[in-house]
């Protein structure tokens, strides 16, 4: 039984089909990669699970549970977390208040605690530490480089250790150094046990990294499969080169 | 309270949707400007107030008909309301954050001017028809009301003209269903937000005319407007000028309903009832898009 | 000498201090009256700061809270005969009820619509106010009996001082209300949400219930203010009291001095209350004082949007980095 399954999810804006029943699970454990052409409602699909949308038609299932309709924060509780394809920080707050800021329930105790706990404090340093970032704590978070905004944004969602995290694009944007290392990363939280589920357009990481792959196209799902399975699959390269013919049609 | 006959209640109903007409177009200028330009433009209540005022002083001075004022003080608006956008809005930083500020620091300088000329006496623009009344198959018709009713969808109308058939209504309307589509093919937002401002302010102007034979009008009133304005914009859905539309109807017919059935002192609060109520019970209004959530 | 500064509980020990000299050092009643005016100000500013500067959310409804609290007082105190100064305390919890309630339905909304929707609040409340004339007097409003103790009112030439010591404490509290819920996990989360509220969202703020809090406790210092400004001046009435300009003078004030700041509301409050003050006496009964709060706010909104205190602190930072910058090398 998967961790997470979308079965026949749909979204429409306006008039346009974003994503078109689409069903994809994700198994506990895995690295899953959801990769497609540009407009193929990768994102819109990430928004339905985290909650930032609600689908049309459709359920989401996280452990059999369905967490369709549920506010993005309830989800973040259920254990789903996630980054974001532009990087979402606390630009003013520093490295250390943004990995403070998650919260894992809630609770008027927690609330009204004042300052920066003890254990709390420990936990961030840890992650930061994972991350060698440690020596940034205290910067605002706009000061630190692209790359490294991206890993305080991942460190900060695992402040609440959550079972299955959604990289939107993990490696857009980023040098190849930084993209070994987020791939590290991944690749050693993965080994830990968490779950992950990512967007990317970098195929070589999708390929080194997902044990499983999903393909969408104009909103539906084209394929799924191990790595061999999709680079071989002639419908997967038909929907890349077709946007790139169409690309190529109207310049 | 007690129920109204049958005739009364008809009476009513007559009476409300004349007096929503002329609300429709008092709230068409505030769901534009959010359409285009998603602020919401406080200082419209003052607009129309000074609109009622502009009506009141041509009237004292050469006793210039108030509906054929329109004339005069609708393109006035219109030029006053590009510059305002081209010139001074158009320089603002974070336009989401500080335009209500912005806009409200408007709305208490001209009803500071305005007190400062006119001081707080109620005012009134009484042509010579202000007390006549039709009386069609036994209903009584106000004609200071049918008049307002006529001008404010002829108005509307031509509006309606303008954001359909030329080419920078069009490019408004594309721009409230989807600025980024609209950018791509080649819509200036600079022009657009401009031209948006301006019609509004300018439909301001004509729902001031109006206004100031149908109601009386002191400086203060303008925070009464920017009130109901916004329920009847909020009711119809944001952006929505049909929306905008059915709601003033609706939230006229309410209003004039309260006033008999319950007493004219607590029929304003009919505006805020719909307000709250749809706030809770439908946020998009009536003909309004969902907001697209956060993302 | 900057680390004085920086010591909340320092600062408020050094007002509280001076408040409490201040009759000996100001024995002339019309100073009296501006320092209790210009304390009430801090005060609601402070207040209004927790929903509006930490939260983000800029409410023009505030109005309707302090009038509440000026109503509520001013009709148990005559009813009952309950005295403001105890009553108030108690009676501003029935406020902060009714704020929850308004906020739950007005926080549905966001940026200028929600501002409207809190100016239509303060609307509501008049029309109630002038409507329910069986229980609030209409327009003819409320008075109460001259301020005293126990039937005994005090005397004319000392009748400031205990309004200016009771507003006196009533800052002290808010500051430390405000400095608290800043320095709390509930305080992050309202800063959170002001940044970047969809990114809070996914981290697991459930930020409508954090706005509705806020909102609610905001209201609470403010209704009190109005509970004993209605003693202060022995009469209210709807058209007065719950008026928009209210609401828009705390706001202005914690603009101007920083909003989102601990003390930026206070600053503001110091700075426009007397000032106001001297406008509204300069230019009599005419509504050039409205014009001239509008210029102000349109001033402070195109040049300084981020207020005083913050606006120094910038400048100051960038001094120190152009006098040491090998700070900066990593």
């Amino acid at each position: 039984m998967p961790m997470l399954s979308a079965s026949n999810v749909s979204k429409s804006f306006g008039g346009i089909k974003a994503v078109d029943s689409c069903s994809i699970a994700v198994e506990r454990g895995s690295i899953t990669g959801l990769i497609g052409p540009n407009g193929s409602g990768k994102t819109t699909l990430f928004n339905i699970i985290t909650g930032f949308y609600t689908l049309d038609e459709g359920t989401v299932l996280l452990e059999e549970k369905p967490i369709h309709g549920l506010k993005p924060n309830r989800i973040y509780h259920r254990g789903i977390g996630r980054t974001f394809q532009i990087t979402r920080l606390f630009w003013k707050m520093t490295v250390l208040e943004n990995m403070i800021v998650p919260v894992k329930q809630l609770g008027l105790r927690t609330l009204m605690s004042q300052g920066v706990k003890n254990y709390e404090e420990e936990k961030a340093m840890e992650l930061l530490e994972m991350v060698g970032l440690e020596k940034f704590r205290n910067e605002e978070a706009r000061k630190l480089s692209f790359g490294q905004q991206k890993l305080v944004e991942l460190a900060a969602v695992l402040m609440s250790d959550p079972a299955m995290i959604l990289l939107d694009e993990p490696a857009g944007g980023v040098n190849p150094v930084m993209i070994e290392k987020m791939m590290d990363l991944v690749d050693d939280l993965n080994q830990k046990g968490t779950t992950f589920l990512l967007v990317e357009h970098n195929m070589r990481l999708v390929m080194e990294l997902c044990q499983h792959i999903v393909v969408l196209d104009h909103g539906q799902k084209i394929a799924e499969g191990g790595p061999a399975d999709i680079q071989n699959n002639p419908l997967v390269l038909e929907a890349y080169l077709g946007s790139t013919q169409n690309a190529n049609a109207t310049t | 309270m007690s129920l109204p006959s049958t005739h009364l209640f008809i009476q009513t109903l007559i009476l409300g949707i004349l007096v929503g007409g002329v609300y429709a177009l008092m709230a068409s200028g505030l769901t534009l400007i959010f359409g285009v330009m998603k602020v919401i433009n406080v200082a419209h209540g003052a607009f129309l107030i000074l609109g009622a005022y502009l009506t009141y002083v041509l009237f004292q001075w050469i006793k210039l008909d108030p509906i054929l004022s329109i004339v005069i003080t609708m393109p006035l608006f219109f030029l006053f309301g590009w510059l305002l956008q081209r010139y001074v809005f158009s320089r603002i930083e974070n336009p989401e954050q500080t335009s209500v500020l912005v806009t409200f620091a408007l709305a208490l300088i001209l009803e500071g001017l305005l007190g400062a000329i006119f001081q707080t006496t109620a005012r009134s623009v009484t042509p010579s028809y202000s007390t006549a009344t039709l009386i069609i198959a036994t209903y009584r018709i106000p004609v200071t009301r049918l008049a307002g009713f006529v001008v404010a969808l002829v108005v509307l109308l031509i509006l309606y003209y303008i954001l359909q058939y030329t080419r920078l209504g069009r490019a408004v309307r594309a721009t409230i269903q989807d600025p980024r589509a609209a950018q791509l093919v080649g819509v200036k937002v600079s022009m657009v937000s401009a031209f948006t401002f301006a019609l509004g302010v300018a439909t301001a102007a004509a729902g001031g005319s109006l206004l100031s034979m149908i109601y009386t009008f002191n400086p203060a009133s303008q925070g009464d407007w920017v009130a109901k304005t916004l329920a009847i914009i909020v009711l119809g859905g944001m952006g929505s000028l049909p929306g905008a539309l059915v709601a003033a109807l609706i939230l006229g017919v309410m209003e004039q309903l309260t006033a008999i059935v319950i007493s004219l002192y607590w029929s304003p609060i009919v505006f805020y009832i719909f307000l709250f109520l749809t706030l809770i019970v439908r946020p998009q209004g009536l003909m309004g898009e969902v907001i697209r959530e956060k993302g | 000498m900057a680390k004085f500064f920086h010591s909340t509980p320092a600062l408020v020990a050094v007002i509280f201090v001076v408040g409490i000299i201040s009759p000996w050092i100001v024995p002339n009643q019309y100073y009296q009256h501006i320092i209790v005016m210009t304390l009430m100000a801090a005060v609601m500013a402070s207040s209004w700061n927790i929903i509006g500067g930490y939260a983000g959310y800029t409410s023009l409804g505030h109005a309707a809270f302090f009038g509440l609290g000026g109503y509520l007082v001013a009709w148990t105190h005559n009813h009952y005969g309950w005295h403001p100064f105890v009553s108030v305390w108690f009676l501003s919890l029935i406020v902060v009820v009714v704020a929850l309630i308004m906020g739950w339905i007005a926080l549905r909304t966001q940026g200028s619509a929600f501002v409207v929707v809190t100016i239509a609040i303060v609307f509501i409340f008049r029309l109630l106010a002038l409507n329910l004339s069986s229980i609030t007097n209409g327009a003819n409003g409320l008075t109460q009996p001259r301020p005293g103790w126990g039937g005994v009112p005090w005397s004319p030439e000392l009748i400031k001082i205990p309004f200016l010591y009771f507003f006196l404490v009533l800052l002290c509290l808010t500051i430390f209300a405000s400095w608290w819920i800043r320095n709390s996990k509930f305080g992050l989360g309202l800063i959170a949400i002001r940044e970047d509220e969809g990114k809070a969202e996914s981290v697991g703020i459930d930020t409508m219930m954090y706005k509705v809090l806020a909102f609610g406790v905001s209201a609470y210092f403010v209704a009190v203010a109005g509970g004993i400004y209605s003693y202060f001046f022995t009469y209210i009435d709807p058209t007065f009291i719950f008026d928009v300009f209210v609401s828009v003078t705390m706001v202005l004030m914690a603009i101007l001095g920083g909003r989102g700041t601990l003390w930026g509301p206070v600053l503001g409050a110091f700075i426009m209350q007397p000032l106001s003050i001297w406008v509204v006496g300069a230019f009599g009964g005419s509504s050039i004082h409205l014009s001239v709060f509008g210029g102000i706010l349109l001033l402070v909104m195109l040049f300084m949007p981020q207020g005083i205190l913050p606006a120094v602190s910038e400048s100051l930072n960038k001094r120190k980095q152009v006098q040491s910058p090998a700070k900066d090398a990593r």
